[in-house]
């Protein structure tokens, strides 16, 4: 019986503690975690889609935290759909910003989002920090 | 003689308690994960906007009789229409109505297998805590939990099933036959595998089950032969090879994949199929026609949760198998009630099993999931009576066996929280890509297909869910296939 029991008393306590309830994210990590219903839901509510925000260790880098745009977590997630939505929900990408991208996208390859980004051609990324680099902010 | 009769009836009530409180508390948590899933876009929204789109229920009854040449199934969008008119009458959101509908289905399900295995002592209560989990943890039953189409159809089936089972073992009622016809005509109007129930009153009858009457046979087959005639009458025809996609060895085909390939020369498939679905139940493998363990012969990587599905799946049906011959080869006469229930969910199994002729799905062989660990209740409860009459080392090592398989059908329980809460997660953000702001061209024209597509599109962005990112990591492995 042992082991429905201890089911049972898990059951119990995750009925009153909560099983895996939503983490609290920022918007970069709704987007770095591919939850984009999670990212709409917090640019409804107000959240800038241009500001950086924390990313904690481990989302998008392994073992430091980064501050890093929705923009640069979708890159750096190599998610075209989140990409797609932020743009299309009031986040915006200028000159400098969109080569910080295009040499963010060499380093973590993804043909969707290339495309999001536009032009075919190799980006010249000398002397570009990338969001990741922990000196970058 | 009054003391004695009381004393009986405690000590049967004692252990009757403590499965349902076990029922309870580990049902619970399921509830609260089965409710947590937002309402989806592929299958439900496309029910639910038809379901608005009439100004009456006759003229939906009417036309929807005909939206498919292979389906019938009216019921389908006469319950969503109604359930959409209760969230508006009792103000509540769409979400909660229909997730409602679907706690609903799975609290039924888990009271009528308490009440179909009927717990009588400490030995069944034993015998429980191993059924109960192979119950939850059995694949096809979280097939019934993960999607809804916007109100699951199999777990409606599985209800109806379950009820007829637990009618069957009742003394006879008045009220049995017209009862289960109408479970009978319920579930044939959601889905073609409502004819499941009416499987399982022949199985019941067969068995010799008391609860099932010749009147209740006679009717409820005329029933689905006027079901039959109905559907040839509306020239609705039965979903050939390629109507669906489906599994074949180490390879998943899609429809058009399977027509091109086993269309002109099906037999082959179909026995395919049908052996696929019965494996499938006793073994867990394979899903929707796939051999995970040919895969993994292919690739040389195991995955910890073939390993756990197919040793607690072999280790319960040698027990069914040890059963079946220790208890019913004396002959139908001298079977007890237990080994009539045992034979008619074993009918079951083997009948559902020839469902899957055309393509495999876990939820088609849903009902049989739920009479595997109605029959693996049964069996482990027989086996554990004979302890007492074994050699010390037999029993032990028998107790040792079936608690490894108890532990190991609880970790499958148990993984079927993470499987619904990555199921919320998904079925949450594929709303995303609903009603895009880039392809606004893409919405609909029709206002109030807008309106109600908009509302169900809030209801489900504002529902936060967990990220299968902040979940454990090693879940995905052993939880998830």
């Amino acid at each position: 019986m042992a082991p429905c029991v201890v089911l049972a008393v898990l059951g119990a306590w995750w009925t009153v503690a909560g099983l895996w309830p939503a983490d609290d994210v920022t918007l970069s990590e709704a987007v770095a975690t591919r939850n984009n219903a999670e990212a709409l839901r917090l640019i409804r509510l107000g959240t800038n889609p241009n500001e950086p925000f924390r990313v904690r260790a481990g989302l998008l880098t392994s073992d430091y935290e980064v501050t890093v745009t929705p923009v640069e977590a979708a890159v750096g997630a190599q998610r075209a759909d989140a990409l797609r939505m932020l743009l299309a929900n009031g986040a915006t990408i200028d000159g400098n910003e969109m080569r910080v991208l295009r040499c963010y996208e060499e380093v973590r390859r993804d043909s969707g989002v290339r495309e999001l980004l536009g032009e075919s051609r190799a980006p010249d990324c000398d002397g570009v920090r990338l969001p990741v680099d922990r000196a970058a902010r | 003689m009054r003391r004695a009769g009381l004393a009986m009836l405690s000590t049967a009530m004692k252990p009757r308690a403590v499965a349902w409180l076990l029922s309870v508390l580990i049902t619970l948590p399921l509830a609260d994960s089965v409710f947590r899933i937002p309402i989806q876009v592929s299958d439900s929204l496309e029910a639910i906007v038809i379901s608005t789109e009439y100004p009456t229920t006759s003229r939906l009854l009417a036309d929807s009789i005909r939206f498919s040449p292979t389906t019938f199934r009216p019921m389908r969008f006469l319950q969503t229409r109604w359930l959409l008119a209760a969230a508006m009458s009792a103000g509540l959101t769409y979400n909660a109505m229909f997730r409602g509908v679907h706690v609903l289905l799975l609290v039924l399900l888990v009271v009528l297998f308490v009440l179909a295995v009927r717990v009588r002592g400490q030995t069944d209560l034993v015998a429980f805590a191993v059924a109960l989990p192979i119950l939850i943890g059995i694949h096809t039953f979280v097939a019934m939990l993960q999607e809804a189409f916007p109100v699951n159809h199999y777990a409606e089936v599985g209800v109806c099933v379950l009820a007829v089972l637990v009618l069957a073992q009742r003394p006879p009622r008045w009220f049995f036959a017209p009862l289960i016809c109408l479970l009978l005509a319920l579930a044939l109007s959601v889905i073609e595998s409502g004819a499941m129930v009416w499987v399982m009153v022949i199985c019941c009858a067969a068995a010799g089950l008391r609860g099932i009457t010749r009147t209740t046979v006679a009717t409820t087959t005329a029933l689905l032969a006027g079901y039959f005639v109905l559907r040839h009458a509306l020239d609705i025809a039965s979903p050939g090879i390629g109507g669906h996609g489906s599994g074949f060895g180490a390879t998943f085909y899609s429809s058009e994949e399977l027509a091109q390939r086993f269309g002109a020369h099906p037999l082959g498939l179909i026995a395919y199929n049908v052996a696929g679905g019965l494996a499938s139940l006793l073994l867990s493998e394979p899903r929707q026609g796939v051999y995970s363990l040919a895969i993994a012969w292919r690739d040389g990587v195991v995955h910890p949760i073939l390993a756990i599905n197919l040793v607690s799946s072999l280790v319960t049906t040698a027990l069914l198998v040890w059963y079946g011959i220790r208890h019913l080869r004396a002959g139908r006469a001298s079977w007890s009630d237990r080994d009539r229930v045992f034979v008619a969910a074993s009918g079951v199994m083997a009948v559902n099993a020839v469902l899957t002729a055309a393509y495999i799905k876990d939820e088609i062989i849903s009902p049989g999931g739920l009479c595997y660990a109605v029959a693996a209740f049964i069996a482990c409860a027989a086996l554990l009576e004979t302890l007492p009459r074994r050699a010390l080392a037999a029993s032990v090592a028998i107790a040792a066996l079936l608690t490894l398989d108890a532990a190991l059908w609880t970790f499958r329980a148990a993984g079927v929280q993470y499987v619904l809460r990555y199921a919320a997660f998904k079925t949450r953000n594929d709303w995303v890509e609903v009603l895009r702001e880039d392809k606004r061209t893409d919405w609909p024209q029709d206002p109030r297909e807008l309106a109600v597509t908009q509302r169900i599109r809030d209801e489900a962005i504002v529902r936060r869910v967990a990220s299968p990112s902040f979940m454990p990591r090693w879940a995905d492995r052993w939880w998830v296939e």
